[in-house]
């Protein structure tokens, strides 16, 4: 065991998953009740304590200027057939976790384009989503027995929960496992019923699934966020991929001033190389692999490492993980670790905006939404070859896939001492997302949904 | 750049109507693990895949200068890692074809001919399965109308690059010739077929859809000059 003094500096803060990194299925973090301890002498400026007000949404003419006004036009024409048309969304939580986040955009800008869309949220006890946090577990392979008693409590709050919300919209959304039964009141609806699965179901727990699935092939359609996690069922299945807001605090354009004075706060040295990693601390992202890359990538260029994460204190693998983190730092100065509050989108987007190469070497991957972010930024991108990962970086054209440590550090190496290709590269990945990873063309496919299963089934009996 | 043509554009009889196609992608049930299970795939699987992993990746992908052609090159590519077989099929060009099945036919032929040579390169395992998709089309207005020459260029400068490849890349199925719908508006309508045949020559492949916009755009301000 290395001594404190020996271990590269870090920041450590709050527990809690952390803004930038793969929304998890939870609640919302709580703020710290007191000043956490401090993993080294670099000081965290006071303002991250407390999180920041929520800014209000923005309003579609506002991204005119990121995706131009030919596809603000298309979305207003695209929404003209479906004036008036409602839909509703339905998921299990109104704080925390990705579904939210986007809900939390989607509906105001599909109420906007005219589409009113209204958004309700189940209730259950906590019987029910013990239940369902083990079918998200078992939905992504953790093997699970499937008992009598957990069918009913799923059922039940279904159950409760079909009796106590209307069904009145032309089309009706429900988001992941927790409220797939609901579908079972579809008889009495006019509404097309689409279900939107964010998880990876390519490799399910059989019981599980089995007990699903019935209920899945009611639907119109399914949406996935990849080929890859879809099943074979008997109803059209379309690919939606997840988004990140250009406007949100995280992916918003910042100032050459606000950049500077973060990292200042942050102890980042602007003046030489910087490689990021913005990951919760977790195996799965491999930060021990990334430090190992930046270490052998370090014996032929100068740089800087930048372990942005979270999640080291709610979480006992996450708190011996950042352990293991610090231990392969060793006591390097150049490789700086931040353990940072959820609510630090803004410093991450500036991490990410200083950054000169963003790495996410993951092992195993969701969609990976901080590849997302890091491409949006412009930043050339190196990233492990799994989960949604490959749908945002094709090989060589809008960033690198990477197998093992040593091949990332080659990129790393590479793409330091090449920045002409890393920027060509850097701009390839921003337009990839700008045309596929973006809010609007999130609102766009639901659009297109719409009108789709309208003309494929216009008139359905109430 | 060839010479656009000397005579003065004629008034059009028809306005060209700017349109731009939005698409939904759609997960199939068909994949391929390995070559020969590609080459089955693609003898049986509907007309509206070959589409959407040729014509409609290049709209998805129109950023891209060089380096990427189509869904099966950059998957023997970069999955099955057969770099004569990939190379192949990236040199096929979607526009010479006016019907999805001669491109179907052509890419069989491709991989047929190869798997013949290399018969064990039938069996290996792809790092990753190739998913067969498909997309659900809605064509949609734009504000555009060009009554014009001038207003042609207005219209093109301002549509997105969607309706650049509605128009320019598309269109050739629907129209079943070897054109698209700027060039035949330009000579049938505008009386200019060589700047349409100028127009019809514009490289692709080398080029973003945001290229191709210019490079139009430059065509028609040299006759309008």
């Amino acid at each position: 065991m290395k001594s404190k003094e020996q271990r590269a500096p870090a920041i450590s803060l709050v527990p809690g998953p952390q803004n930038g990194l793969e929304p998890e299925n939870g609640v919302a973090p709580e703020p710290p009740t007191s000043l956490p301890v401090r993993g080294s002498a670099r000081q965290l400026p006071a303002s991250l304590l407390t999180p920041p007000a929520p800014p209000p949404p923005p309003h579609l003419q506002d991204y005119q200027n990121i995706i131009g006004q030919a596809q603000v036009d298309a979305l207003r024409f695209l929404a003209r057939d479906l004036k008036g048309k409602t839909i509703k969304m339905i998921n299990s939580t109104a704080v925390g976790g990705g579904v939210a986040e986007m809900l939390n955009r989607l509906v105001p800008l599909l109420s906007e384009l005219e589409v009113p869309a209204h958004w309700d949220v189940i209730t259950g006890g906590n019987d029910f989503f013990e239940v369902t946090k083990a079918f998200h577990n078992a939905l992504h392979g953790t093997p699970y027995e499937l008992t009598k008693a957990a069918q009913e409590i799923f059922l039940m709050y279904n159950e409760q929960n079909r009796k106590r919300l209307q069904f009145d919209e032309e089309m009706v959304v429900i988001h992941d496992p927790q409220p797939l039964a609901l579908v079972r009141t579809r008889q009495k609806s006019r509404a097309h019923w689409v279900w939107r699965c964010h998880i990876d179901l390519s490799n399910p727990d059989a019981h599980v699934w089995e007990f699903l699935r019935p209920f899945v092939e009611q639907y119109d359609a399914a949406i996935f966020s990849s080929q890859s996690f879809a099943r074979q069922l008997p109803i059209p299945q379309y690919l939606f991929y997840p988004c990140i807001d250009p406007l949100s605090e995280k992916n918003k354009e910042l100032e050459e001033s606000q950049i500077r004075k973060i990292c200042d706060e942050l102890g980042i040295d602007r003046s030489r190389p910087i490689v990021t990693q913005v990951s919760r601390f977790d195996r799965l992202k491999d930060p021990v692999g990334v430090v190992q890359a930046y270490k052998l990538a370090k014996k032929y260029v100068d740089c800087q490492l930048v372990l942005a994460g979270g999640g080291a204190k709610d979480d006992p693998e996450g708190a011996v993980v950042l352990q293991e983190v610090r231990e392969a730092a060793g006591n390097d100065p150049d490789i700086i670790i931040l353990d940072l509050p959820p609510w630090c989108a803004l410093e991450i987007n500036a991490i990410q905006r200083a950054s000169t190469l963003v790495v996410q070497k993951s092992v195993k991957e969701g969609f990976g939404l901080t590849v997302t972010e890091a491409l949006w930024k412009g930043k050339p991108t190196i990233a492990g070859a799994v989960g949604g990962i490959p749908n945002q970086i094709i090989h060589k054209l809008t960033g690198v896939l990477v197998h093992s440590v040593e091949g990332c550090a080659f990129q790393i190496r590479y793409l330091l001492t090449h920045p002409e290709s890393a920027r060509r590269m850097g701009l390839s990945g921003r337009e990839h997302v700008k045309e596929n990873f973006l809010m609007t063309t999130n609102v766009k496919r639901w659009l297109l949904l719409f009108r789709i299963l309208q003309q494929a089934l216009p008139s359905r009996p109430a | 750049m060839p010479t656009p043509d000397k005579s003065m554009p004629r008034k059009p009889d028809k306005p060209f109507y700017f349109n731009t196609s939005e698409h939904l992608l759609r997960i199939g049930s068909q994949t391929a693990s390995t070559l020969s299970e590609l080459l089955q795939a693609l003898e049986s699987c509907a007309e509206d895949s070959i589409f959407q992993h040729t014509f409609r990746t290049l709209q998805e992908h129109h950023f891209i200068r060089q380096g990427f052609s189509n869904d099966f090159a950059h998957w023997i590519l970069s999955a099955c890692h057969e770099p004569v077989l990939a190379e192949k099929l990236a040199s096929v060009d979607v526009r010479e074809f006016t019907a999805i099945e001669g491109l179907r036919k052509r890419m069989i032929e491709i991989v047929d001919e190869f798997l013949k040579k290399h018969p064990r390169s039938g069996s290996h395992q792809a790092n990753e399965p190739f998913y067969f998709c498909a997309s659900d089309i809605v064509v949609l207005p734009t504000p555009f109308v060009a009554e014009s020459l001038a207003g042609f260029l207005d219209g093109l400068q301002h549509v997105s690059v969607h309706s650049i490849h509605h128009h320019f890349i598309e269109a050739r199925l629907r129209l079943h010739l070897m054109s698209n719908d700027f060039s035949q508006w330009l000579e049938e309508e505008a009386g200019l077929p060589r700047t349409a045949d100028s127009i019809e020559r514009i490289d692709i492949y080398t080029n973003t859809m945001e290229g191709v916009r210019q490079q139009i755009a430059r065509i028609v301000e040299q006759v309008l000059n």
